[in-house]
């Protein structure tokens, strides 16, 4: 195990989920086109931060930043690759004595994280340039939960719980738990993409649309019934498994946090079009709000990851699915 | 067995979001065409002498709703130029309001031809709008359709203006203190378009865009006065902010040869047209008729 790569990870996570925050502050300041120009600000690498540029540049200072750990961290994960390739060319003179990733499909996974983090930025500078149209403005809101979704499943990968050999298990019950983790994380994801599609059709002083509004309501009770049986699912069939139970607790007490800021954000965001400018508390609780959803998600995708990990099928559904018809049909 | 599981995961994601985008894209607002057309031109209006005026008052009834005081703790510069920054959605003095916009709307000449037959030539000046004291100067103001408007910062701080209309394309530009004035026009009609800048989220202005020039705001003491309008009878609307598309009341008015008309109107509680008909509370962004005349 490389200690170095799973701590890189962790950090990027992290940076990543700041920069969620940052993003989320841009949209409820409806900062967005606080500068008409991109990547520069007002022509500027340091503007003045004021007013709401303060918001918008800090957004991109904080995402440059993401990307260029980014980039490091592809390169530690492909370290040996690249020391290799240069010693055959005589560029240096020892072989590696740090080794990079050794798994072939995390560094690949690395590579996805760069892709999508580059292909973040350039959204994000389209959704400017072309005056924040709402598709763009939500591509670029979902791809950022995608993207550090990746970077989650980069630490869970690094991880010595994961690198540790742990005992797997048959599924108990006819109800596979891997699966209804996997229709829990698609269902938050699409979650997200409502929610992110709300935040971006209306700003702080237009009222929400209603259509989608009741849309995410109804996504909000799918993603409480979905999380829910699979938390339950886990805690009462493995209950003794803190690999599993964990973050299953964890993503019961996100998912109860972030119902309680989607009221206490509708609450204030219906009152904020009578507002001279957007005023906490209706921006932190937005805000919280977005962020809790990144959590929630990440969680998730944590729990699924990991229930693959040590579920397997149990063996009668195996049997079941496997063995020849013994009935016969007697004409 | 475990990577092909993550591919199909990874997969289903990708799928997923372009499912998403698909389903954003189908979602994304279209411009609704029906209020604005471009500028055409029909049978150019020449005046023969015999034009007449419109004029009036607009009142507030009713106690208006206190200006609300705005925090610029995000950029000191507003603070110190405008040290008492406050709303300005409602400006009320003595029960007069100020900043109602008030057009004609639709109407039938003395010769029985319509308003929206004739073309109208394109003022030469610009409009001038200010970014004075972290507020747009004018308020309200109209401008007929390629007429320009030349915008300008007296502001000690940065800022960006940004027209957010649905008939004409989007625009928004950075300016920043000391910067030259910026130009822009707009090629449809459209009733009315919100100015903003995502600097200073409290500065907000409107423009209306007609293709004729028989429209006016309403000064501090609530009154307004549409000159050079030919004889005939017209449908005028006040329009006034608030809400997510403002208020409009209309009216219907005759001006004599070379003489003029009153319209007043009042917003507020007991809002009424003064002794004519329709007082109606629509949204003021939706209105038809202007783009067919």
């Amino acid at each position: 195990m490389n200690r170095g790569v799973h701590r890189f990870a962790l950090l990027l996570a992290g940076a990543t989920f700041f920069l969620i925050i940052a993003g989320a502050l841009v949209t409820s300041h409806d900062a967005g086109l606080a500068t008409s120009d991109w990547p520069l600000s007002n022509g500027q690498f340091f503007p003045k931060m004021v007013g709401n540029l303060f918001w918008e540049h800090g957004h991109r200072m904080v995402a440059t930043t993401v990307g260029f750990l980014t980039v490091c961290f592809t390169v530690y994960l492909y370290w040996e690759q690249i020391c290799n390739w240069l010693y055959r060319r005589g560029l240096i003179r020892s072989a590696p004595v740090y080794r990079g990733e050794p798994r072939r499909w995390v560094r690949r996974l690395g590579s996805i994280a760069l892709g999508t983090v580059i292909a973040q930025g350039l959204l994000g500078g389209l959704t400017v340039k072309l005056n924040l149209p709402l598709v763009v403005s939500a591509a670029h809101a979902t791809l950022a939960q995608l993207f550090f979704c990746t970077t989650v499943s980069l630490a869970v990968f690094t991880s010595r719980s994961w690198l540790e050999n742990q005992p797997t298990m048959e599924e108990q019950g006819t109800l596979a738990v891997r699966y209804v983790c996997v229709a829990a994380a698609v269902t938050i994801f699409l979650q997200l993409i409502i929610g992110a599609t709300l935040r971006h059709s209306a700003t702080w002083d237009q009222p929400l649309p209603t259509d989608l509004l009741l849309t995410h309501i109804g996504g909000a009770f799918a993603v409480t019934v979905l999380l829910g049986t699979t938390a339950v699912l886990i805690l009462r069939r493995q209950g003794g498994k803190t690999f599993l139970t964990r973050p299953a607790k964890l993503a019961l007490a996100l998912l109860a946090v972030q119902l309680f800021l989607g009221i206490a954000a509708y609450i204030t965001r219906v009152a904020s079009p009578n507002d001279p400018q957007p005023l906490n508390p209706m921006v932190g609780i937005t805000v919280a709000h977005v962020a809790c959803g990144a959590l929630v998600f990440a969680t998730t995708i944590v729990l699924t990851l990991r229930s693959f990990k040590v579920l397997r099928a149990n063996a009668a559904s195996f049997e079941f699915a496997t063995a020849e018809p013994k009935l016969k049909l007697e004409l | 067995m475990f990577m092909k599981q993550t591919k199909v995961l990874l997969i289903l994601t990708i799928a997923l979001s372009l499912l998403a985008l698909a389903s954003a894209c189908g979602n994304a607002p279209k411009d609704d065409n029906s209020g604005g057309t471009p500028a055409t031109a029909g049978k150019k209006f020449v005046p023969n002498g015999k034009e007449g005026t419109i004029s009036g008052v607009v009142a507030f009834t009713g106690t208006p709703p206190a200006p609300k005081k705005i925090a610029t703790d995000a950029d000191p510069a507003c603070g110190q130029k405008n040290p008492n920054l406050s709303t300005e959605d409602n400006v009320v003095t003595n029960g007069k309001l100020a900043n109602v916009l008030v057009y004609i709307k639709e109407g039938t000449l003395a010769d029985g031809t319509k308003i929206g037959d004739w073309g109208f030539d394109t003022p030469a000046t610009a409009l001038t709008l200010d970014q004075n004291g972290c507020h747009y100067k004018p308020h309200v103001s109209a401008v007929m359709v390629n007429q320009k408007l030349t915008i300008t910062n007296s502001d000690p701080t940065q800022h960006n203006i940004h027209f957010t209309p649905k008939n004409n394309p989007d625009w928004n530009q950075s300016q920043p203190n000391g910067a030259a004035p910026l130009s822009h026009s707009f090629a449809r009609s459209e009733i009315l378009v919100p100015v903003k800048c995502n600097q200073h989220p409290w500065m907000k202005a409107y423009v209306a865009v007609l293709k004729h020039p028989f429209a006016a705001v309403t000064a501090e003491d609530g009154s307004f006065s549409i000159k050079g309008v030919p004889p005939g009878a017209y449908t005028v609307v006040a329009w006034h902010e608030g809400g997510a598309t403002g208020t409009e009341m209309t009216m219907q008015v005759t001006v004599p040869a070379s003489g003029s008309a009153t319209a007043d109107f009042a917003f507020g509680g007991a809002a009424t047209a003064s002794g004519k008909p329709s007082l109606q509370m629509m949204p003021a962004l939706d209105v038809p008729m202007l783009g067919r005349h």
